[in-house]
């Protein structure tokens, strides 16, 4: 249901961790790896916060955007939903959902002040028809929870208040991989909890302990996210244009 | 279908060019006609080709002018439904794109009826006050849907009778849908205050703290409007009826407060302490304070004893305060419901063999309007009255061809009287089937006719609906 994530359709629909990486076999054939794939992805949930910043979001828009994002190529292909123009009709999509409606034409003039290349160029019909398939692609179920609603009192309630803006980071961060499809939000909030704790160097194994979760789930998405961390670093500019390249229109 | 030409070029899978311009998801379908309009859009009556006992409703979507793509009223409405499921919420049961025309269609279960024709087939035709069964069972189901959605934090904010649904024959006879969730709003964290929009419930159902310029919509907004609803189904005459202020961002609306304060008398500070913050109160202050409101009671006005539970429960949905308002949880709990008769499933045949059962008339369906809304252009041919299978006609926007035809309550003008058209047309609706035994089988001539006559547009009252005549019917309480 809308406010209960227990009923909601998103947790009806969380995936296993296998399901998530899957390269459709049209995209296979252009050469497209599960690392690239990835990286497509990565470098799209960029650019949607990057356009977000310029149109003036919210966090939760942007974070509900990329979901949408993320969830479309669980069954479409990278090479006929070009991510360059699914990353903003997403973002488009999002706003409305989220009630804080973004003009297309606001979107379009943004995109090309972002990217002088003619890849990333499409008009407002081109994000409004895409609007619609990503609907479609979506089977239309757009409630999204996030991370974000229970962190405020959850870092309170460890005594950790003054890590709020470290931990709303590594939040954001999440986004940058799939856990929004696999894991429940409180879930991963708990993970960015326990990952601000070991960097602010704050003892909360009994607080963690009092909570009715499971903290092996919780160690292990904290570990993905400091994987992810670690193999961050070696991206370069060089690898996602190779990456895109290959989605080429 | 038909504007093929403005989305471009791009791979369009549902491939509705050529010769039959109808896309395929379409073709699960037999279009009936249309049954509403609103500012949105179209509502179409269709049954399915797989399964011919079952009627659909289908809300279409228009793209919206200005180039923004899908309304975000139907994103919200789809969001919402999509997450719903309760035995008194009505059932969206497919979303379907077209992406030539980039228009959006809802599918939803068939609701024969709703509470404004069943309110109004009381007062104009049958002269007769709804039964009690009725009424409770009625007033049961509406609060016990409305107590799901508020429990998962939606807030209706539109309910009237025309968009509390009611099912026709089938299994689900006489069960109560809310429905047209148009409005509907999350109310947990938004990330703009609730009043934002400008569009709010209809004026007869707003709540007092909304007249008054409160900026934040609460469940209790929706009990109001209950209240007023539930004093209709008692008296078949809207409540509040004042007449609406049109203006920009939310006028003072004097007249709708005045005639509910004639009524349940000026609210004071003693009763409703937050009364003073609202943003409305100083012009309440006045244009109205200097007015004196002797009390008329409302149990004058719905005709009950005050010590009647049926008065206390309505009562306690009217008061004031939307502290102090019931919610739907506590109004299920009420006495009224503990005592004979009980509210049943079916709302509309009693129970019990001796009671006297209303056959309420179907619901008008223009047979010359096809999925695009234009206007079939076939020559209206003076349809001989014998003729009881012309369904399937020739032409490029052809209906599709009905096996059995529907039958039609004569008079169809009758039931859409010009000035009080409309506002109960935009409610989708609830299973086929004829309750209108000897009605005639649909003839296009009249309804050609019918149509032009129709003004089906979401044009909220105000006009023309003052004047009931006086009642003269006995009161059963």
């Amino acid at each position: 249901m809308a406010a209960n994530f227990w009923t909601s359709s998103h947790c009806k629909h969380l995936l296993d961790p296998e399901e998530v990486d899957i390269v459709l076999p049209i995209d296979k054939e252009r050469g497209i790896s599960v690392e690239d794939f990835k990286l497509i992805k990565l470098h799209m949930a960029n650019y949607i916060a990057k356009l977000a910043q310029h149109v003036k979001v919210r966090q939760r828009v942007v974070a509900t955007a990329i979901t949408y994002m993320r969830r479309v190529y669980i069954r479409r292909p990278m090479t006929e939903y070009d991510p360059r123009l699914v990353a903003p009709a997403c973002l488009y999509l999002a706003s409305k959902a989220e009630e804080s409606t973004v003009q297309a034409r606001l979107l379009v003039f943004y995109i090309k002040k972002l990217y002088s290349d003619d890849k990333y160029r499409y008009e407002i019909k081109d994000i409004l028809e895409m609007e619609m398939k990503v609907l479609e692609a979506l089977d239309y179920y757009l409630v999204v929870f996030h991370p974000y609603r229970a962190l405020p009192q959850l870092l309170q309630d460890a005594g950790m208040s003054d890590a709020t803006q470290l931990t709303w980071g590594i939040v954001n961060d999440t986004y940058k991989m799939d856990l929004i499809l696999i894991h429940p939000p409180h879930l991963i909030a708990l993970a960015s909890i326990y990952i601000a704790s070991v960097l602010k160097d704050k003892e909360n194994t009994a607080w963690f302990e009092e909570l009715r979760v499971d903290m092996n789930v919780v160690k292990n998405i904290a570990m993905e996210i400091l994987d992810f961390y670690d193999s961050h670093k070696i991206i370069t500019d060089e690898r996602v244009l190779a990456a895109m390249m290959k989605l080429n229109k | 279908m038909g504007d093929g030409g403005r989305a471009g070029n791009s791979s369009n899978s549902s491939g509705g060019s050529g010769g039959n311009n109808r896309p395929e998801w379409l073709q699960q379908y037999d279009l009936i006609g249309k049954i509403g309009e609103g500012t949105y859009g179209l509502v179409f009556l269709a049954k399915i080709k797989s399964n011919r006992s079952k009627s659909i409703a289908i809300k279409k979507f228009k793209q919206s002018k200005d180039g923004d793509g899908v309304s975000p009223t139907a994103i919200r409405e789809i969001m919402l439904l999509r997450e719903i499921n309760h035995e008194n919420v009505v059932k969206l049961v497919n979303v379907h794109i077209n992406p030539a025309d980039m228009s959006l269609y809802l599918a939803f279960d068939y609701a024969e009826h709703d509470l404004y024709e069943i309110i109004r087939h009381h007062r104009d035709k049958v002269n007769q006050s709804i039964n009690q069964y009725t009424v409770k069972s009625l007033l049961w189901q509406l609060l016990n849907g409305l107590n799901y959605l508020h429990s998962n934090w939606i807030v209706h904010r539109d309910l009237k009778p025309s968009n509390i649904l009611v099912m026709g024959e089938g299994e689900e006879h006489g069960v109560v849908k809310i429905g047209d969730f148009g409005l509907a709003r999350i109310y947990q964290s938004p990330l703009k205050i609730l009043a934002d929009n400008g569009v709010v419930v209809t004026i007869w159902y707003r709540a007092p703290e909304l007249l008054l310029g409160a900026k934040h919509y609460t469940t209790a907004v929706d009990m109001w409007a209950v209240g007023c609803i539930f004093a209709e189904l008692l008296t078949l005459k809207p409540l509040f009826q004042g007449q609406e202020v049109k203006g920009v961002q939310n006028p003072f609306q004097l007249d709708q407060l005045d005639k509910i304060f004639k009524v349940l008398g000026h609210p004071t500070q003693e009763k409703w302490p937050t009364l003073v913050n609202l943003p409305h109160w100083q012009s309440d202050m006045q244009q109205i304070q200097g007015r004196k409101y002797d009390n008329a009671g409302l149990y004058n006005v719905v005709h009950l004893s005050p010590k009647n539970p049926a008065y206390d429960l309505l009562s306690k949905m009217l008061e004031y305060d939307p502290r102090k308002r019931i919610t739907a949880a506590q109004a299920l709990e009420h006495e009224y419901f503990r005592l004979e008769p009980l509210p049943g499933r079916n709302a509309l045949v009693p129970p019990q063999p001796g009671e006297k059962v209303v056959n309420y008339p179907i619901r008008p369906v223009d047979t010359t309007t096809d999925f695009e809304g234009t206007i079939s252009l076939q020559p209206s041919q003076p349809v001989s009255s014998g003729n009881a299978q012309s369904g399937g006609m020739p032409g490029p926007h052809v209906m599709p061809t009905r096996s059995v035809p529907r039958p039609m309550p004569m008079g169809m003008q009758r039931m859409q009287p010009p000035g009080m058209s409309a506002y109960n047309l935009t409610s989708q609706a609830g299973m086929g089937g004829g309750m209108n035994p000897g009605s005639m089988p649909v003839q296009r001539g009249v309804a050609n006719q019918a149509h032009q006559q129709q003004q089906m547009r979401r044009k909220d009252q105000s006009t023309g609906m003052t004047g009931y005549p006086p009642q003269q019917k006995s009161r059963r309480f």
